[in-house]
């Protein structure tokens, strides 16, 4: 396994054409805006080295014997299943923020059991393309984005019926040696930070999207690959002369990158699904699954360091012990384990693959997310209400430390006497942070939209209700034939 | 000098600083007990299992160890030492 300060490295390494703000980033390693978001993939390396985490961070690959990340691991049982939230929640804990590395881990478990079964439909060799991919990422501990959102263009319209063909990323030239495809993936989070990009389909597909149905993997700084930033809200306060204190949480963030594929070559031995449109739904659906359990465990890591900063709040301010307070508190707790739990029932209640490895089930999976789609709005909306207005009003670290205005400040923003006034600006900066300033992205409309919409789990949890069964019930139990 | 070696949970969401109290036992038991991380194929006489709370099953089988001490608080880890002594 790569320790944390190889990960760094292996990424000085790459050739990324990405820009932000109007330039061209030849350094994002150690650039202000992005360097919280890598330090946050690099928790993973770091957490996988630290015996009081192994336990959760490392597994023992099918394929080889060897140790390896978790986040590179094909899920061997629902023990496997449960292990990975539990890691998720630790990470979501020590990071506060989006720490990336879910998606690949996620892509790559479902594109693993969908090849094992195209395979034996069609007579591909996609599977083993896979495996050789995989062992691959085991063996050099390699960081993998899994891309599946493409930017879509006219929602009422099928892939192959755009005005503009390249609204979903597919195949335009096909050779001996691979193909070449052209299209953009959406909202790709740790992309920066990733070796590779696993492509996945977006939607499930029809006869004539054929070009459209494709999955691969290429190194992330292919060539004809550009990536643009994605700006959060309040990104620019890291380039301040003070940004300490408003930064709020001042190591670790997330990002996402818009992923532009412009005439990108794939070999042949790279590619995993090519054509066969009937198995597109397969990827999207086991991907989707896995990535809506994988939010019952990183917004609950979040939700605790929440939860925690509130407490502080309240405690800072004196009115810990106010009964509406105290009731507010546990019904943030309340939310954050009700997420939690469904997060570890989908995994207990998961079952193996006709490949070996375990899916998560996925009606739970569904409602998993659908709660994920509510609860931290819930949290958060209680945080600030307990934060009070301060959490938005108070002035900048710079006037805090301009000596005109500093003794004012540290007067009459103190709360409890015992308490420096600094100590509640930074708790209060963090509640900030997480609610509304860069880590939100990751907190709340991540949680909306990540994994797909509301609309989409709800979609799945019809599908999986077995509702025959339930009104077969129903009739046993009113007496109706 | 007793042969101790110990294992973590994985700490999703531990209630007591797993950490601080394995350093505290190693320190209670400094000149009784020898403490390292699990090597394969090594036999101990100690395994001490340091659970966050009481929601891990796990008792590492395949670690070989004549004794299992297993905590899952912070009172259970301030016993532990005295415990690990006593086998001395």
């Amino acid at each position: 396994m790569m320790t944390k300060e190889q990960y760094i490295e292996s990424l000085r390494k790459l050739n990324l054409n990405l820009w932000m703000f109007g330039k061209k980033i030849d350094n994002p390693v150690d650039d202000p805006i992005i360097r919280p978001s890598l330090n946050s993939f690099a928790a993973t390396y770091e957490a996988a080295e630290d015996p009081e985490n192994e336990d959760l961070m490392v597994a023992t690959s099918h394929l080889t014997g060897k140790k390896i990340n978790r986040f590179t691991h094909m899920h061997q049982s629902t023990d496997d299943l449960i292990k990975k939230v539990k890691m998720q929640r630790m990470l979501g804990q020590k990071t506060a923020a989006c720490f990336q590395r879910c998606v690949g881990m996620d892509a790559m478990n479902a594109v693993y059991s969908s090849t094992y079964e195209i395979d034996e439909a069609c007579g591909t060799k996609y599977h083993e393309n896979f495996v050789q991919f995989l062992t691959r990422v085991q063996d050099e501990d390699l960081a993998v984005d899994g891309a599946m959102t493409d930017v879509k263009g006219d929602r009422g319209l099928a892939p192959s019926k755009q005005a503009d063909p390249d609204l979903f990323l597919h195949v335009v030239e096909r050779t001996a040696d691979g193909v070449y495809v052209t299209g953009a993936k959406a909202h790709q989070t740790g992309f920066v930070n990733s070796h590779e990009v696993l492509v996945m389909p977006t939607i499930s597909m029809r006869e004539g999207d054929e070009d459209y149905a494709i999955s691969f993997a290429i190194p992330t700084d292919s060539e004809g690959i550009t990536l643009i930033y994605g700006r959060q809200s309040c990104d620019t306060r890291k380039l301040e002369e003070y940004n300490d204190i408003d930064v709020g949480n001042k190591i670790y963030g997330g990002h996402e990158v818009l992923v532009i594929f412009d005439h990108v070559f794939v070999p042949n031995d790279r590619i995993f699904l090519n054509g066969e449109v009937k198995f597109a739904g397969m990827i999207v659906e086991r991907f989707a699954g896995y990535h809506r359990q994988s939010y019952g465990g990183c917004k609950v890591g979040v939700g605790d360091v929440l939860i925690g900063a509130t407490q502080l709040a309240v405690e800072m301010a004196g009115c810990a012990k106010a009964s509406h307070v105290k009731d507010k508190i546990i019904e943030m707790i309340h939310l954050n384990e009700t997420l939690y739990a469904c997060g570890i029932a989908c995994s207990s209640q998961g079952a193996p693959t006709k490949s070996g490895n375990y899916l998560i089930n996925l009606l739970l999976a569904n409602v998993c997310k659908q709660n994920v789609t509510r609860f931290p709005y819930d949290i958060a909306r209680l945080a600030q209400d307990l934060a009070g207005g301060l959490m938005v009003t108070q002035p900048s670290e710079a006037d805090y430390m301009n000596p005109v205005t500093h003794d004012y400040i540290e007067k009459y923003l103190k709360g409890v006497a015992s308490v420096p006034t600094i100590d509640r600006m930074r708790v209060l900066r963090l509640i900030e942070n997480i609610t509304m300033g860069t880590a939100a992205v990751g907190y709340l409309p991540e949680s909306m939209h990540g994994a797909g919409s509301p609309q989409a789990q709800r979609i799945m949890i019809a599908r999986q209700a077995n509702m025959e069964q339930k009104k077969a019930l129903a009739k046993a139990i009113a007496r109706i034939d | 000098m007793l042969h101790c070696t110990v294992k973590f949970c994985g700490g999703c969401n531990p209630l007591y600083d797993r950490g601080n109290a394995y350093r505290s036992i190693v320190n209670d038991l400094t000149g009784v007990a020898e403490f390292s991380y699990p090597e394969d194929g090594e036999q101990y006489d100690v395994l001490l299992i340091l659970r966050g709370c009481t929601g891990c099953p796990y008792l590492y089988e395949d670690i070989s160890a004549t004794h299992r001490i297993v905590c899952a608080s912070q009172a259970e880890a301030d016993g532990a030492a005295a415990q690990i002594a006593k086998l001395a």
